[in-house]
């Protein structure tokens, strides 16, 4: 077996190794890499930023504890923003486990201890509802129409913040972080085609290509692009997380993988030319 | 010093067992498998009835009488299982059907055709040298890829126009190149939040 053939055909044992080794390097021994603030999250940062104090969020949690790693870091960041600018956040899960990622994002944020928040005045959690667009249209059309408790059953009448909010009209912008390419396509349909509601968005890396043309047309103020767009957050926020750690390990652990990428390559065109 | 915490325990006995499928398939990856199965199952259960009993029943109990009508509907749906009377499921199904394409397809048509074409008709020339090269890119990019799917006139893919669908051929690559890539990195992100989670709060060696 030439020297070629044998690149061609490393063990997968070997590769999960050497990526394991990737990871742990800068997860013990932070490199400090410089991090530069992507132009869909800083457009996320300044939209929130801009935005006068008492404004009212409507926030969907759309992701479960497999998006949590890349999502949640900019979640905890995002709600920071939003508590320090004194905004008010209608909080709903259209993921069947976003009611479970709830509570780990308050941990995260303690917006009670941090920002003396107040729970139905300042936030409120409606839980999960199920249906995706459906949901959606039934929030922003007449949310007291859908729902009359919040997810621990308190009824929303009881809650001033949720009893502020009626529809659409009432929500001063429209949010969500997602795993799923139809809810974040749905929020875009719901809020702004038909609201005409500014959205910001955040989702997976994977998702980026096909949800970055709403950003491009300006359906979107801002998009937070996964694990990296969290880092920015947490960068532009200034509470550092997960994600901040993630991006040193990220540039590491992409390097190797085009270091694969160009070995794959390489091999196979000497392979191909005779080179054996 | 390592966590002390049962949970952190179980969760970490987890991660490693589900992500020891890298190596080789196994009887602890099976067993983290299974049981993220009969969880995942269970919560949606759990989920399932909680949503009927707060967004159904409670407008029922509340006097809204109409929801017998999505409760009879909801009923129907497993008629499916029967043999004589499998066809009433339809009924249900058609009502899904219509509602979701009712909801979504006016602003479907709005955000993924009106407004995509307007973005892409955009001036060539921008007000900075990197908005116009971007909008040259969209542009050549939108045409050649789209050229590249008209099958009706042969002559579309021969000679000097052929170097049209070939262009838009390398378009739709770069993008699926641009989604692997992003792919990779969505999937080690996951991966190393998992790390990060056995590192800190497991074995608890890093801040």
């Amino acid at each position: 077996m030439s020297i070629w053939e044998k690149l061609m055909s490393i063990p997968r044992e070997v590769i999960m190794a050497l990526v394991f080794i990737a990871i742990l390097i800068p997860a013990l021994n932070p490199l400090g890499l410089p991090l530069m603030v992507g132009s869909m999250s800083q457009a996320w940062y300044d939209t929130v930023d801009n935005m006068p104090a008492g404004s009212i969020v409507l926030f969907d949690i759309g992701y479960g504890s497999g998006g949590y790693p890349s999502l949640g870091p900019g979640n905890i960041a995002a709600f920071h923003q939003m508590f320090e600018n004194d905004l008010r956040i209608v909080m709903m899960a259209t993921d069947l486990e976003g009611s479970m990622m709830y509570p780990l994002i308050m941990a995260g944020v303690k917006p009670e201890s941090n920002y003396g928040a107040v729970y139905g005045e300042d936030y409120v959690f409606l839980g999960y509802i199920a249906g995706t667009q459906t949901a959606m249209a039934g929030v922003l059309g007449d949310l007291h129409a859908l729902a009359s408790a919040d997810y621990q059953g308190t009824s929303l009448s009881s809650l001033p913040l949720a009893a502020e909010v009626g529809g659409a009209e009432d929500f001063d912008i429209v949010a969500y972080m997602t795993t799923a390419g139809g809810t974040a396509e749905g929020w875009v349909y719901q809020a702004y085609s038909q609201y005409d509601r500014p959205i910001l968005g955040g989702c997976l890396s994977m998702m980026t290509t096909s949800i970055k043309p709403y950003y491009d047309s300006g359906q979107m103020l801002g998009l937070m692009d996964g694990i990296k767009g969290a880092a920015d957050l947490e960068f532009l926020t200034g509470h550092a997380g997960d994600a901040i750690i993630s991006s040193d390990i990220l540039s590491f652990t992409q390097t190797l993988v085009l270091i694969f990428i160009l070995i794959g390559n390489v091999a196979f065109w000497m392979q191909k030319g005779g080179g054996k | 010093m390592v966590s002390m915490d049962p949970q952190i325990w179980i969760a970490a006995f987890l991660t490693l067992a589900a992500t020891s499928y890298a190596f080789r398939d196994n009887k602890a990856f099976k067993f983290a498998e299974n049981t993220f199965i009969g969880v995942a199952a269970g919560h949606q259960i759990v989920m399932g009835v909680k949503n009927i009993r707060d967004y159904g029943w409670s407008h029922l109990m509340q006097g809204e009488m109409i929801y017998i009508v999505v409760f009879l509907l909801g009923v129907m749906l497993y008629a499916r299982y029967h043999k004589e009377y499998y066809w009433l499921y339809r009924y249900p199904i058609a009502f899904l059907v219509g509602n979701g394409v009712g909801i979504s397809i006016r602003a479907g048509i709005h955000s993924d055709f009106t407004l995509q074409i307007a973005e892409t008709a955009s001036p060539l020339i921008a007000s900075t040298a990197m908005g116009s090269i971007n909008n040259i890119i969209t542009f050549v990019g939108v045409i050649t890829a789209l050229s590249h799917f008209i099958f009706t006139y042969e002559g579309m893919h021969k000679d000097t126009l052929g170097w049209g669908p070939k262009i838009g051929r390398w378009m739709i690559l770069l993008a699926l190149g641009a989604s692997f890539g992003n792919t990779v990195m969505t999937r080690f992100g996951m991966y190393q939040g998992r790390v990060i989670f056995l590192l800190r709060e497991w074995l608890q060696i890093i801040a």
